[in-house]
């Protein structure tokens, strides 16, 4: 079955979807938590005293010989995101509930197709507007069609290209100029 | 950029709005946007709600007296399923001629079934209202009306019949070599290029070398982390003896694909964030590209390690373990000059020279 994105795991829980059927899962900060913490707590005094006179030497020679199983706690944490099931099982609703839902989505496929059709007719207009404003420029400007042949001069645009100050994406509120060079930290002079 | 001295040939042109053109009718019918600049003020906007709610409407008695609804469920030919009833997709997918088939994914039941766009990205925006109409300017290419290209050869050419063989052989390939092109078409109004998906792939050459699997999975998260998508692991395809790497053996590659919300996301932080704090970065090379429209460059650990969402959460990485990609942008142009058009619409730069 597809792996479906993390996006859809926060949605889930959003949505308060449990994911799978076993007990509920341990939150993300409890597991880093206890992650980081399982190896860098001091021992107390007993444990130390315990830890100076071991029972078994195992440990002990493996981290002399430098083989013992050191892992970054990091790539354990790493590890734990990145094999956690996180699948979500599919929407089941009751009758209404579903049609609901199923009505709601109809609507909202038909509103983006609406919107897809529009900007697609806006083009053809502007497109339709080009055809007839060259139309006129070549047969009517009694220049000799010159205006017109100047105007299908293509030197440059796949050379150049657009200048990098063309491509700025839009914000809701833009502000005259990009940026502002005056600004200080608020705490410096 | 095209005129350059309009001056005198507009003021001969201007008066000739007066007199009548080939097409009349339809220059003169035509909806220009400037003929519709509404200053609308925001009581314009609050008159189109409606002021009375549909909740306190009155219910005729006649209406509520005749709802009833176990009567008419009860007179229903064909019972409906029972309310907690719902349609599950199938697991597993058991072939065409099974009758348990699943419902396509843009159905709600579907399990591949993603919501969705709940957010309209700054990348998509600016390309739909500024960049496309402007490339479709840019690329115009007037024909007079009735026009009609002189028909091409064929791509596939014929063999000479100077031989018996060569009855029935497949047809010979394109001079100058056997690549068949991609045809590109005039752009129109239809087919302005636009990004497609983007593919993010990173070969993680100490996978195999170390004899451990966390610098692949630091790859994975990393990749997962910036682009939001679930990562594919791929095993290598060849040998690489001094990394020590066997072919089919170890896996050594991560690659995400990215679609719709989550590749405008990506590509907006990619435009946006990143690549203007790349230190001493002159652009993409000109001469990239694959000649059908899909352009990749390549990242390092450095500027990989500047997306936000690894730099915010930095500490958690191992700072060695930080993967470089290869980011390939595909896009629906047919050529590469079509495509560099578009990205460099879109704010990447573009160096060197220019190789279509």
């Amino acid at each position: 079955m597809k792996s479906l994105s993390p996006a859809l795991a926060s949605l889930a829980n959003v949505f308060k979807i449990p994911m799978s059927m076993a007990p509920v899962r341990p939150s993300i900060a409890r597991t880093c938590h206890e992650t980081l913490n399982r190896q860098t707590q001091q021992p107390g005094p007993v444990t130390a005293a315990l830890q100076s006179a071991p029972f078994s030497t195992t440990n002990a020679m493996a981290a002399r010989k430098g083989k013992g199983p050191v892992v970054d706690k990091r790539i354990t944490l790493i590890r734990y995101f990145l094999h956690h099931p996180l699948t979500p099982r599919p929407l089941r609703f009751s009758r209404n509930r579903y049609l609901r839902h199923w009505t709601i989505h109809r609507a909202w496929q038909l509103f983006r197709a609406q919107q897809r059709r529009k900007h697609e007719l806006e083009l053809m207009r502007q497109y339709q507007s080009m055809q007839e404003a060259c139309e006129e420029l070549r047969t009517g400007a009694g220049d000799g069609g010159k205006l017109f042949r100047v105007s299908m001069n293509k030197k440059g645009i796949f050379t150049d290209m657009f200048p990098i100050e063309y491509a700025r994406m839009q914000t809701d509120s833009p502000p005259s100029d990009g940026w502002n060079y005056d600004w200080k930290k608020p705490g410096q002079k | 950029m095209a005129a350059r001295e309009p001056s005198r040939y507009l003021a001969r042109a201007l008066p000739r709005t007066s007199v009548p053109s080939i097409r009349p009718q339809g220059f003169l019918s035509r909806r220009n946007v400037s003929d519709e600049a509404p200053a609308r003020r925001l009581s314009d906007h609050l008159t189109e709600l409606e002021s009375a709610s549909s909740l306190s409407t009155t219910v005729p008695e006649s209406a509520a007296a005749s709802f009833d609804p176990l009567a008419r469920a009860a007179a229903r030919k064909n019972q409906l399923p029972r309310g907690r009833y719902q349609f599950r997709s199938p697991k597993y997918n058991r072939g065409p001629l099974h009758p348990h088939q699943p419902p396509p994914p843009s159905h709600p039941s579907s399990r591949l079934f993603v919501p969705g766009p709940f957010s309209a990205p700054r990348a998509e925006q600016t390309f739909d209202s500024t960049v496309s109409p402007d490339i479709m300017t840019l690329c115009y290419v007037h024909t007079p009306p009735g026009f009609k290209p002189p028909p091409k050869s064929a791509r596939l050419r014929e063999w000479d019949d100077s031989s018996p063989y060569h009855k029935n052989r497949v047809l010979r390939g394109p001079r100058g070599g056997d690549v068949l092109r991609l045809l590109r078409k005039p752009i129109k109004f239809n087919n302005i290029p636009e990004i497609e998906r983007i593919t993010i792939h990173s070969y993680v050459k100490n996978a195999a070398a170390e004899r451990n699997s966390s610098w692949l999975h630091v790859a994975g998260i990393a990749v997962q982390a910036i682009s939001n998508v679930r990562v594919e692991t791929f095993k290598s395809k060849s040998n690489v003896a001094p990394w020590g790497i066997a072919a089919g053996r170890d896996s050594v590659a991560v690659k995400a694909e990215l679609y719709g919300e989550n590749m405008h996301h990506f590509f907006g932080k990619l435009v946006d964030v990143v690549l203007p704090r790349i230190k001493d970065w002159e652009g993409v090379k000109g001469s990239s590209g694959d000649s059908s429209g899909n352009i990749t460059f390549g990242l390092i650990p450095e500027n990989v390690a500047l997306f936000p969402e690894l730099e915010i959460n930095y500490d958690m990485y191992p700072p060695k373990m930080i993967p470089g990609c290869h980011i390939t942008l595909h896009t629906t142009a047919k050529t590469d000059k079509d495509a560099r058009l578009l990205l460099s619409a879109m704010g990447i730069p573009f160096y060197g020279k220019i190789v279509n």
